[in-house]
């Protein structure tokens, strides 16, 4: 978290409406930093599972923090999480359509088509080091690849749902908010996901 | 009863699932939490920028402004001052940009044969502070 000397070198980073003390408008900063520092991992992994790509997940979620800090900055803090991972969302699927339009066009260009979600993985890439739970690890990695594949088969609703409900906790409303849709929308593709995702995994888990 | 056992395997799916992710969440690698840190200071200082140079009354609207008016009188400067001598026609009349050549390179003259430069500066001024005292004397007896 970045400290302020002076109230100046706040104002750089964060310029809103003078209120009536300085200290709320140093504060107010902090707490936008410091929401962001607690969820920018997280939303990371969630952008870099639905992308596949951590230098486009890294895009999208710098994205997001800047439309958050500009557009919604000076809302309460609670509302912060669901415009952010709103936000967020928005960004994976936009990345998406480009991507499909970008695949569409490509086909009619001659030579290799370098596709980085074709690509074959390395099966070095997954054994882990010779440490003491090496077995463990790999088990978890393995896991967690299967995991991250049946996400990405899912339907994009379905997947945000289960994203944003199971991993990153939020309520029924708020997962509702951040994807703009009704609770009882939610509560479906919930449902659906986590029936989806037993079928998938069932046998392994 | 067969519910009951699917919302409990459910249940597991979701632990699982949940510690699996917060597992690789913690396995995120220094150089990409660098990385995500300076993503996240970038976005915070340019969340500032723009609203700063969007300020009506404040200076930093009046700086490019101030720029742009000055290299568009200088660009209307440098066209219409030969352009005027040129389009005289008159070939006795130099324009004003010859004459400020010339009186330039008089006064940054230092052959030995010409005159000082300093010494008709000097007379200037020797000139302009008579002038200014016969001014205020009014005209000889």
């Amino acid at each position: 978290m970045p400290r302020f000397d002076t109230l100046h070198a706040a104002w750089m980073v964060w310029d809103v409406p003078a209120p009536a003390g300085g200290g709320a408008v140093l504060e107010h900063t902090q707490d936008l930093n410091q929401f962001l520092a607690e969820i920018e991992r997280r939303a990371f992994r969630m952008a870099q599972m639905a992308l596949r790509d951590p230098d486009d997940a890294l895009d999208v979620v710098q994205d997001a923090m800047l439309k958050l800090a500009r557009s919604y900055g000076t809302r309460p803090s609670t509302e912060w999480r669901p415009l952010f991972y709103r936000i967020l969302e928005n960004g994976i699927r936009d990345l998406q359509r480009r991507r499909t339009v970008r695949k569409k066009f490509m086909v009619w260009l001659p030579g290799p088509k370098d596709d980085p979600d074709n690509e074959a993985m390395d099966p070095l890439d997954s054994v882990a080091d010779g440490g003491p739970d090496a077995p463990e690890l790999m088990m978890q990695d393995q896991a967690m690849q299967q995991l991250e594949s049946s996400l990405r088969a899912l339907p994009a609703r379905q997947r945000e749902a289960f994203m944003l409900r199971n991993f990153e906790g939020l309520d029924v409303a708020e997962t509702a908010k951040a994807m703009g849709c009704s609770e009882g929308s939610v509560k479906t593709h919930y449902s659906r996901a986590v029936h989806s995702l037993r079928e998938q995994l069932g046998e392994v888990w | 009863m067969q519910d009951e056992a699917a919302h409990s395997a459910d249940t597991a799916l979701e632990k699982r699932s949940r510690a699996l992710f917060q597992e690789s969440v913690e396995s995120v690698d220094f150089a990409m939490r660098s990385r995500l840190t300076r993503a996240r200071h970038a976005a915070l200082q340019a969340a500032g920028g723009p609203k700063r140079r969007g300020r009506f009354l404040g200076v930093s609207v009046w700086k490019p402004v101030a720029g742009v008016a000055a290299a568009a009188l200088l660009g209307v400067a440098l066209w219409y001052g030969p352009l005027s001598g040129t389009l005289s026609g008159n070939h006795g009349v130099t324009s004003d940009s010859q004459n400020t050549l010339d009186d330039l390179d008089i006064v940054a003259s230092s052959d030995p044969g010409s005159v000082d430069a300093i010494d008709m500066l000097q007379d200037d001024l020797d000139f302009y502070d008579f002038a200014d005292k016969a001014a205020n004397t009014g005209p000889p007896a």
